[in-house]
């Protein structure tokens, strides 16, 4: 995808940028915030990563701007205030995420991967299915291979956000923001038991196909077993 | 020498003196013209109602009858002085005929006239002298008839008056301007003092405390305060100190590791797969380094009080039942017991991320460092404007003289057991529940573990 990256340090951007590259998308750079203005305003762009603190122009004003054009381009603001309200403020200005430094490159790679998704229009929708796994969300019941499996209110969460975002990496954190709402990260790894007893509903009583996969270093995938 | 002048103190002394004595004087001014004016007026009253008598006497028993008069008057007491001359100024009758030598004749308005007398003794030096008040008449252009009255006693007295208030006025300056010169080197004194040692201070000596003395004074306080802030600043570069030794010591173990780890894989000449293994090891072990480092921000961030960090109204009970329910796989697998003792809905005002936060690593520590079989209670209740939540354990608790050193930074007291932490768990609660204005207190669990309790204020 075409990324737009505005970040004023320039050996932060140049590793985000190698990075990007390796993952395989295009990448333009921005190293003040009046240069971000005029790239997001002219190019097409899949997604733009903007740095809070920026020179001439800040990165919460940027994304007003580029929202004031009627731009609905994704966005996601990197930013060395990680507090939960610096987060309310930059989603309020009209970002679409929110990631505090440090940071690992998993995780920006994961968070802009799953905002590029989110652009395709949310239909409003009763029910998911990825592979052999359907769930609905009316009547709150999961079935794999036509068989219903019984989950736990906070595994029918879980399992909903993994499935909005099937066949991409989740993270931790997103795990933690998105089901939780907690903003900060347990320092012991609690989401690993959520996840590996998820797994025994939903992979281990249908033998053949694993569909819940944990991303060593970055977090967790639920693919299609198709 | 001081200069006295640039002291607020005893400027504001100097212009107290001043106005002082401008309003001693203007009242004493007052009192010293009405007294005497009403005195001249009493004086000049009767001296014309005698010399209206003298003149019905004159009128009726013409020059041989006021002479006559006169003469009768002289030899007889009297407050008064009579002087009767003829146009030559030759003395005709009187009680006064010395008058060449005595006069010292001022004439004012309307007849007035003040003259003196100087007595004198044989060997002609001046005993005493006398100062009258009368009128002067002329006498159908023939006489000149004076009546006086004796003003010495009276003068005296003005003179006196005068005298006291001026001595009085200068005494007033002198002694205002001597207590200012002494207090002002008083407060000059002690300012230098505190000058001084600030400059020692200022020069590093930070054992350096301000002087105080035992009377609580403003400048007492003041010093005192300076010494308390002086205190606190110590206190926090002590612990500025302590932390950054601890960062020091706590880096260098993970870095060593990752080093040896990368070194030992680059020897061993390896495929492409152990590369990847070492890699992502190292991303694991970088990791718990970054992850010390965001809860040391985290703590200082609480600790500054950070304007961004707002308070809600939060049940205390559904964000128990969060945690609780984030925690009990992981507990469950362990073989630990999480029961949640809270019972009814309880609300308070606090930062919801920062008290989750702070059960979330009790509930850690309680996992972590709990024994087999262990039971792990977390609940809250009210207690007056206080909740209190506690989170309990059966394990090996903490020995008494550990308990306050275990809130500092970096303070792992079970270091033979290999459990990971950064040794900040503790500290950032503490941090959490300061800023909440609460307190944060462990105590020993019956028969044994640890309760750590937590009280918050409701508002």
């Amino acid at each position: 995808m075409h990324i737009l990256l505005i970040e004023d340090d320039i050996n932060a951007a140049k590793y985000l940028i190698k990075g990007l590259k390796e993952s395989g998308h295009v990448v333009d750079h921005a190293s003040d915030g009046e240069e971000g203005e005029q790239l997001a305003l002219t190019l097409n762009f899949d997604v733009i990563v903007v740095d809070r603190m920026l020179p001439k122009l800040d990165g919460l004003s940027l994304v007003g701007k580029i929202r004031n054009e009627d731009i609905d381009t994704p966005i996601l603001i990197l930013s060395a205030l990680g507090e939960v309200d610096e987060k309310v403020l930059g989603l309020k200005a009209g970002a679409d995420d929110y990631l505090a430094k440090p940071f690992s490159f998993s995780e920006l790679l994961a968070r802009i991967e799953v905002l590029h998704r989110r652009t395709n229009p949310e239909v409003k929708e009763t029910s998911i299915k990825v592979g052999s796994l359907s769930m609905n969300l009316l009547t709150r019941q999961v079935y794999r291979q036509g068989v219903e499996i019984d989950l736990q209110p906070r595994e029918f969460r879980l399992l909903e956000f993994l499935m909005k975002r099937s066949n991409q990496v989740v993270t931790r954190t997103m795990l933690l923001e998105g089901v939780w709402e907690y903003h900060f990260d347990p320092q012991t790894n609690v989401i690993d038991v959520h996840i590996s007893r998820l797994r025994s509903k939903i992979d281990k009583p249908f033998g053949g196909k694993e569909m819940l996969f944990t991303e060593r270093g970055a977090g967790y995938a639920l693919r299609s077993d198709d | 020498m001081i200069n006295l002048f640039r002291l607020t103190s005893f400027r504001i002394i100097f212009i107290y003196i001043i106005l002082l004595t401008l309003s001693i004087g203007l009242v004493a001014f007052y009192l010293y013209w009405s007294t005497s004016r009403d005195f001249q007026m009493r004086v000049d009253d009767e001296i014309i109602q005698e010399s209206t008598r003298l003149s019905q006497v004159y009128k009726r028993y013409k020059e041989v009858g006021l002479i006559r008069e006169i003469q009768y008057l002289s030899r007889t007491p009297n407050p008064n002085l009579y002087i009767l001359r003829d146009s030559n100024n030759k003395f005709i009758a009187g009680n006064f005929s010395d008058t060449d030598s005595l006069w010292n004749l001022k004439r004012l308005d309307e007849g007035g006239v003040l003259f003196s007398f100087e007595k004198k003794n044989n060997n002609g030096e001046i005993i005493r002298k006398y100062y009258f008040r009368g009128k002067e008449f002329i006498v159908r252009n023939k006489y000149n008839l004076i009546v006086a009255r004796d003003v010495s006693y009276e003068n005296y007295l003005k003179e006196r008056f005068f005298n006291t208030i001026l001595s009085t006025s200068l005494l007033i300056i002198f002694l205002g301007l001597l207590g200012g010169y002494v207090l002002s080197r008083n407060f000059l004194n002690r300012i230098s003092a505190i000058n001084k040692t600030s400059l020692e201070i200022m020069d590093g000596d930070l054992s350096m405390r301000l002087p105080t003395s035992s009377n609580n004074d403003e400048l007492n306080q003041l010093s005192l305060n300076l010494n308390n802030m002086l205190d606190r600043l110590n206190k926090l570069m002590i612990g500025m100190k302590d932390v950054s030794d601890n960062i020091a010591h706590d880096l260098r173990t993970p870095l060593n590791k990752i080093r040896t780890n990368l070194e030992v894989t680059l020897m061993s000449n390896p495929d492409l797969d152990s590369y990847q293994e070492t890699l992502k090891e190292v991303i694991e072990d970088v990791d718990g380094v970054i992850n010390t480092f965001n809860s040391l921000l985290a703590i200082s961030r609480v600790d500054s009080g950070s304007v961004s960090l707002k308070k809600e109204k939060i049940n205390i009970k559904s964000l128990i039942e969060d945690i609780i329910d984030l925690w009990e796989p992981l507990s469950e697998e362990k073989g630990v017991v999480l029961n949640n003792e809270c019972k009814i809905d309880l609300y308070l005002a606090g930062n919801k991320n920062l008290i989750s936060q702070a059960i979330s690593n009790l509930i850690d520590n309680s996992i972590k460092y709990g024994s087999d079989k262990n039971i792990v209670n977390v609940g809250s209740k009210k207690n007056k404007d206080n909740i209190i939540i506690w989170v309990s354990d059966t394990g090996p608790g903490i020995q008494d003289e550990d308990k306050e050193k275990v809130l500092d930074r970096f303070v792992r007291l079970d270091t033979s057991r290999n459990t990971t932490g950064t040794g900040l768990g503790l500290s950032l609660v503490a941090s959490m529940i300061k800023f909440h204005k609460g307190n944060i207190e462990l105590l020993d669990a019956k028969p044994k573990g640890l309760i750590v309790k937590l009280q918050i204020p409701t508002q």
